[in-house]
């Protein structure tokens, strides 16, 4: 994967088949169903039973919008991959103005991950894959993907100009 | 966005009783080994408007001690923070301070 900035945002290319799969997986792990993932992405807020109810009542309905709106917004963006010339790999533009829903979507989605293969803050570690099952490996390579786009998307990788995004289309 | 229905809550008689609304409530955000560190800063600055060094502080606060208390204040507003930072994924809860 390479990483341009162009005009109109981030141009993620070079993306392999597995790397789309997982950036496709992003909506569904927000709208997912699982407990695990529901327990992390809305998690109990209040000691409190009664302040409890109150929060499931009142701040989780729009929570739970917002997620699905989200995925929505990615699922959209996903729509636009442009296919690379002479090969099975792909061009992803994340627009300037979807930045701030795409750190959230990709953070929502890492966790969700996370809950979903049983890691641990062990097999976090940089030599915690080693100890990892086959399928947490598989997790914990797309949670990293997933982590160097939030971090071209928060400014912590620099990335040099490179124009319109017109210029990397090749039809 | 805002906790919808913070007004309906004071002639809710399941609600507790006034004196808990007045009690100030702690945010708390929790430590994950997921999210990213500068991604926390960020969504610190951004939710509440702090300066870029209190948001690294709080950050690192988070990461090294488990936890941090990030605002203090009347429980609606506190609600409505909490909000915001689960809006973000960051794992937070509401306490109310004790009297």
């Amino acid at each position: 994967m390479w990483v341009a900035r162009v005009d109109e945002g981030y141009v993620f290319g070079d993306l392999s088949p597995a790397s789309v799969e997982t950036l496709k997986g992003v909506p569904m792990l927000l709208e997912s169903a699982d407990a695990r993932v529901r327990g992390r992405l809305l998690p109990d807020t209040c000691d409190d039973a009664v302040d409890e109810e109150h929060w499931r009542r009142h701040a989780v309905p729009e929570l739970e919008r917002l997620f699905l709106s989200r995925a929505q917004l990615v699922r959209r963006d996903l729509a636009t991959l442009r296919k690379m010339p002479k090969s099975e790999h792909k061009l992803l533009l994340i627009p300037d103005g979807h930045t701030s829903a795409w750190l959230a979507a990709l953070n929502g989605a890492r966790l969700a991950l996370y809950v979903m293969n049983d890691l641990t803050a062990e097999t976090m570690e940089p030599d915690g894959f080693v100890k990892a099952t086959p399928k947490q490996q598989e997790a914990l390579l797309r949670i990293h993907l997933l982590a160097e786009m939030q971090s071209v998307l928060l400014g912590d990788l620099e990335v040099e100009p490179s124009g319109p995004f017109d210029e990397f289309i090749i039809e | 966005m805002r906790v919808r229905g913070a007004t309906k809550e004071k002639s809710d008689t399941k609600s507790k009783p006034e004196t808990s609304l007045a009690l100030p409530w702690n945010v708390i955000v929790h430590d994950d080994p997921v999210t990213l560190m500068t991604y926390v800063s960020k969504v610190f600055v951004q939710v509440f408007g702090y300066s870029s060094e209190k948001a690294h502080r709080l950050m690192m606060e988070v990461h090294k001690q488990g936890r941090s208390i990030v605002w203090t204040g009347a429980r609606e507003q506190a609600e409505m923070y909490a909000q915001k930072l689960q809006a973000h994924h960051l794992l937070t809860t509401l306490e109310a301070v004790d009297a």
